[in-house]
């Protein structure tokens, strides 16, 4: 006796492996995700969601620098300053900008030192999260 | 900004990260608009407990 399958649960084909969902180069995705905030959903025509990213990320990175935080330089022999730094790099421009403005040099004994740094490593380590959702839909997954 | 407050600060900083992952979270915008209202209840609720807890104990 053949067997059939069941009616509750149709059979479903083998999960393939993910191809591009979006004729855009990925690669430029990423690139155009991690230096504009919400670049790569723009980009990809999820305008609502790239447009709240390209206000609230650079706005905390902002945020941060008001409240004096420090921009981390990369020092591999301090590994805790090391990821600081590369959290600070994920912010994309507005890092390179602040760089080349001479901002970011942070004050530890301000008050609200900590407060920046928090503003602006979260800022960093969020648009990266932005980068993995824009990857998310340039493969069709959402 | 010497007149911002510890916890305007912090809810700042909530409200930021809520919007953020409530819009990466979900796609319609009522859902969007819950999740980052739940996620900034967590943070703050949570940062108020912790800081209670810190008050009473002992450190």
């Amino acid at each position: 006796m053949a067997a059939r399958p069941s009616p509750k649960r149709p059979a479903r084909p083998a999960e393939a492996p993910a191809a591009p969902h979006t004729s855009r180069p990925l690669a430029l995705v990423y690139l155009l995700g991690w230096l504009v905030p919400g670049g790569g959903h723009l980009w990809l025509g999820r305008t609502a969601k790239g447009a709240v990213f390209l206000v609230v990320l650079p706005l905390m990175f902002v945020i941060g620098l008001a409240l004096e935080g420090r921009l981390f330089a990369f020092t591999p022999g301090e590994p805790l300053v090391a990821l600081a730094a590369i959290a600070n790099i994920g912010s994309g421009l507005p890092y390179f900008i602040a760089q080349a403005l001479g901002a970011g040099a942070g004050r530890a004994v301000a008050v609200t030192y900590e407060y920046g740094n928090a503003f602006l490593i979260t800022a960093g380590l969020l648009n990266a999260l932005v980068i993995i959702d824009a990857h998310d839909i340039a493969l069709g997954r959402r | 900004m010497n007149t911002a407050s510890h916890i305007l600060l912090m809810a700042l900083y909530a409200g930021c990260v809520a919007v953020v992952g409530g819009v990466l979270l979900k796609d319609a915008p009522r859902q969007q608009a819950r999740s980052a209202a739940e996620i900034f209840g967590s943070l703050v609720g949570a940062a108020l407990a912790l800081g209670w807890i810190l008050y009473v104990l002992p450190i």
